[in-house]
């Protein structure tokens, strides 16, 4: 049986976005660069626990989030800090903090073993949220498969931004001359760089989501899109908003 | 980027339709009223969204229903990405950036301090 197959959806569904989702879903149980194929699947699979998980509902509505302790509505496989994260992301995000990844990595949860757990949890997210706007049931999570992580770490990184070592601009070189072209890039495509694959993955599916890097450029009507700029930045600026996003 | 698109397209908007003005949402913008409502169903993840989504159907067609789509569930991502890993905007002193943030008051975000602190 194939992922994603949107053949019996109400509405028809663009060959790009299928093939986005689905080349995510073959990568996400395979042994990333931090997490093992079956850690990454228990990844995505908290990545849908969490808008149910009662600790998380209770949380979002104290004025602090460890104002609320208990444990998680979750399921098996992965690490308190790393379920928690999960959580988070999905849930809280806003209110992640510095000190916060700090006590996760003094706790085990090192900020490489984070950057990739964000990475799959936004991805499965995003793909989950597409669905769940078209009222389409989720796709089954696949199969792990086995295997060694790889252990990769960029060769230049800097600490001069965000909450986490990333690849500064003049860094796309090497094995990452590929994420952006001539050290022109933005905060928010350098955030997952110290597991470059992270941003491989979410510019994937975004260039059939929303739209690819190359054409951020065109305000006007991009011919591969029902909507025009205006109407994709009025969702966007809304969807921030909804979640209080300053960036 | 709503303002830059909207000043290229030499076509008036009222940016509070970002704070949810469903009345704002349709100024400039086709459909905006009802890309405004879905989209923020998604992102609240509100009892309205079957609503939202047939409002939407019923006024732009199923192409532009999953295009929209689309774009929510990207920037469900793309806020999560920016605020799991802390980074601020990238030119704060932007005056037209200034200017946005200022009409829309959103320094009352908590995650405005990745920002204002930096």
């Amino acid at each position: 049986m194939t992922f994603f197959d949107y053949d019996s959806a109400p509405f028809p569904i663009r060959a790009d976005i299928a093939e986005a989702h689905r080349t995510y879903w073959e990568k996400l149980p395979r042994p990333g660069s931090w997490w093992t194929g079956a850690e990454r699947v228990a990844i995505a699979a908290e990545s849908r626990n969490a808008p149910t998980c009662r600790l998380c509902l209770a949380r979002k509505q104290a004025l602090s989030p460890e104002a609320v302790t208990g444990e998680h509505d979750c399921g098996e496989g992965l690490p308190p800090t790393a379920v928690d994260a999960a959580h988070r992301i999905v849930m809280d995000q806003g209110r992640i903090t510095r000190r916060y990844i700090e006590n996760n990595v003094a706790a085990g949860l090192s900020k490489e073993a984070y950057v990739e757990l964000v990475g799959i949890v936004v991805a499965v997210l995003s793909i989950d949220e597409f669905h769940r706007g078209l009222g389409l049931p989720l796709e089954r999570l696949p199969v792990p498969e086995a295997g060694e992580i790889s252990r990769y770490r960029p060769a230049m990184l800097s600490e001069d931004t965000g909450f986490v070592p990333m690849v500064p601009l003049e860094g796309s070189v090497g094995n990452e001359a590929d994420l952006w072209p001539g050290g022109l890039t933005a905060n928010v495509v350098r955030a997952l760089t110290l597991v470059p694959d992270a941003l491989r993955d979410w510019r994937a599916i975004a260039a059939a989501q929303y739209l690819a890097f190359d054409r951020m450029r065109n305000f006007g009507q991009d011919e591969t899109r029902a909507i025009d700029r205006m109407q994709i930045e009025l969702i966007a600026g809304r969807v921030s908003a909804v979640n209080e996003c300053f960036y | 980027m709503l303002r830059v698109s909207a000043m290229q397209n030499a076509t008036e908007i009222d940016l509070q339709a970002i704070n949810g003005d469903a009345d704002g949402a349709a100024v400039g913008i086709e459909f905006g009223r009802e890309l405004m409502r879905f989209a923020e169903s998604v992102a609240s993840r509100d009892e309205a969204l079957d609503q939202h989504r047939q409002a939407l159907l019923e006024a732009a067609g199923p192409a532009v229903l999953v295009d929209a789509a689309g774009v929510a569930a990207n920037f469900q991502r793309m806020v999560r990405i920016a605020d799991s890993v802390g980074i601020p905007v990238d030119n704060m002193s932007n005056e037209l950036g200034q200017q946005v943030r200022a009409e829309l008051g959103i320094e009352r975000f908590p995650s405005a301090g990745n920002s204002v602190a930096a």
